[in-house]
């Protein structure tokens, strides 16, 4: 890590701009990533997520704009960059003739392992991997979630602080998605810094720490989660289960002014209240003496779902 | 620090994975094989027994441009898609995420095709032997000519790597190596040729700057080299590089060429976030 990154965020973009011909790819994004966070890029197809991830991961030059990696310049310093990130893209090929050991053992002389090193740590990463088993397979005989796997162990061979994971669950089945997010959550116990993209939001939901919102190139929300959520959020969300007619509980709650929305799914209404948070018992002291029959009255957070339907306007770029 | 060519090692280990590898080495030795029995039946049928005594002065200039056509066919193959495969496969991200320099991928690769033209004129040397062992050969003379294939494959290699590195198609990128080779072996003889005749066409004679044209010309070719080599064969009249010989010539004027496309292919790969 460069002299300034023990002060420094891990990850850092300021104005970031990119061009394809006359056209803005990414439109001026600006966030930072700090040391161990989790980061959820979350965004449509088009957004702009992979084309941000290919300049940290030094493939692509910015049109402007500076982005940093642990302190170094991802356009002046790109191999120091290299040496201290892992990235895994969206889509990617494996050299389908060597053994599982050999696509592993030529990454990591890529890296500039020794002999020593390497077998260290191809043992290493496909244990963490669970692919042990396939040490001496064919590539071209593993499973896609394997090679998936595979391909997330080579990028954690020369044990880099940061890695950079394109969508790293995509074209997977329930089960091996499941295997991927579990191994990402070990990789954020081993203490790395993580910016995973995705567009499908309860992926990201169960283990990211912070979450940047992409659409059409720009940023619209960056941060932690439970920062924008109190930002964006706005009014507190209620689930308010009743017996009997909803309708009548829906008319006492068109009484208060404080209730703004109440939509009604089944037995159970959700209502956007725009009260005072710490007053909210009054609306359940209201019902009650209205007559109306309550099983449950409590208080919702807002998810990534919500967050992200408020955010977004459904431009594609 | 212990390092080797990492995309070296790998591209051999893909290279010789596999029936291709040894589908082309043998189709190579056989091709080789059967047509030197064939010149040998219609020599030991039609010919003296002064020249079946000394076969080996026919046999291996044969032999020889055989071997120099299959190389201008298959050399250009094994590298020609080096980087546009990778680029086909989506490898080329990871590869260049990676600390490999372009020095290695440029050496690994090249040097990765040039193995396996080694071991393709390795596999013809049990043939030259036998055409040694029919007389009339000078061992020095054949050494020569294995240099200028040797060298020749080289500089065809390097010319498909710097088109691998600039076309994003593999096929593409093959087509346009092969027709480079065809530049190089064919067109400059045929313009060589052509000044011949322009220079025989002057009144007062040949003009000498024409003439020197053509010898120059002739120079680079890989297969005048080769026939500079063998014995009886007029010398090109020019003046400018008179007392050098042919093959001395065209290995150089190689040499160059393949440090031009090398160089190229470096510069390419090192501005690579300008094309990726």
């Amino acid at each position: 890590m460069s002299d300034n990154a023990t002060s420094e965020p891990m990850i850092k973009l300021e104005n970031v701009i990119k061009y394809y011909k006359a056209f803005p790819a990414v439109n001026d994004i600006s966030f930072e990533i700090g040391k161990g966070e989790v980061f959820g890029f979350i965004g449509p197809n088009g957004a702009g997520k992979t084309t941000t991830i290919k300049m940290l991961a030094t493939l692509m030059l910015p049109s402007e704009g500076k982005l940093t990696i642990g302190g170094y310049d991802v356009v002046t310093q790109p191999y120091e960059v290299r040496r201290i990130i892992g990235y895994m893209p969206d889509s990617f090929g494996v050299y389908e003739d060597l053994l599982a050991w050999e696509y592993l053992d030529y990454f990591a002389a890529l890296y500039h392992l020794n002999p020593t090193q390497r077998k260290r740590a191809i043992d290493d990463v496909l244990e963490l991997t669970d692919l042990t088993i396939k040490r001496n397979a064919q590539v071209m005989s593993l499973s896609r979630g394997m090679k998936q796997r595979l391909c997330l162990a080579k990028t954690l061979l020369h044990d880099p602080a940061v890695l950079l994971l394109d969508e790293p669950a995509s074209g997977l089945d329930p089960h091996a998605r499941i295997e991927i997010r579990e191994l990402i959550r070990e990789l954020c116990r081993m203490g790395k810094t993580v910016l995973v993209s995705s567009h499908i939001l309860t992926e990201l939901a169960d283990f990211c720490t912070s979450i940047g919102i992409i659409e059409a190139g720009r940023v619209l929300a960056a941060g932690r989660i439970d920062e924008i959520t109190e930002k964006l959020a706005g009014n507190v969300m209620i689930e308010i289960t009743v017996k009997g007619d909803t309708a009548i509980t829906l008319d006492v709650l068109a009484e208060r002014p404080e209730v703004k929305r109440a939509t009604c799914d089944g037995r159970t209404i959700h209502a956007e209240y725009a009260g005072q948070a710490d007053e909210i018992d009054e609306l359940l002291e209201y019902l009650i003496n209205r007559g109306v029959r309550v099983l449950s009255f409590a208080r919702t957070e807002a998810n990534l779902e919500d967050i992200f339907l408020k955010v977004t306007r459904g431009v594609v770029a | 620090m212990d390092y080797y060519n990492p995309i070296l090692i790998k591209e051999m280990r893909t290279r010789m994975r596999g029936k291709r590898a040894f589908l082309v080495l043998t189709g190579y030795v056989v091709t080789l094989s059967l047509i030197l029995g064939l010149i040998f039946l219609v020599l030991s049928k039609n010919a003296p027994s002064s020249i079946v005594n000394q076969s080996g002065r026919v046999l291996t200039p044969v032999l020889v441009y055989v071997q120099m056509s299959l190389i201008c066919l298959i050399a250009p193959t094994f590298s020609a898609s080096a980087i546009s495969s990778e680029r086909e496969q989506q490898t080329f991200d990871l590869l260049i995420a990676s600390l490999a320099r372009p020095t290695t991928i440029v050496f690994g690769k090249v040097g990765a095709a040039l193995s396996y033209l080694l071991l393709t004129l390795f596999g013809s040397l049990p043939l030259i032997a036998l055409t040694y062992s029919f007389g009339g050969v000078d061992l020095g003379d054949v050494a020569k000519a294995y240099l200028v294939m040797l060298m020749s494959g080289v500089t065809f290699c390097s010319l498909s790597f710097l088109w691998s590195t600039l076309i994003r198609r593999g096929v593409l990128a093959q087509l346009t190596s092969l027709i480079t080779v065809i530049f190089l072996v064919a067109a400059m003889p045929a313009l060589a040729l052509f000044f011949s005749a322009l220079a025989g066409s002057f009144n007062g004679g040949p003009s000498t700057t024409f003439l020197n044209m053509v010898d120059l010309l002739m120079r680079t070719n890989p297969f005048a080299a080769i026939a500079s080599l063998i014995p009886g064969v007029p010398p090109i009249p020019g003046a400018w590089l008179g007392g050098v010989p042919v093959w001395i010539c065209q290995v150089l004027f190689y040499l160059l060429l393949t440090a031009l496309s090398l160089f190229l292919s470096y510069r390419r790969l090192h501005r690579v976030r300008n094309w990726i």
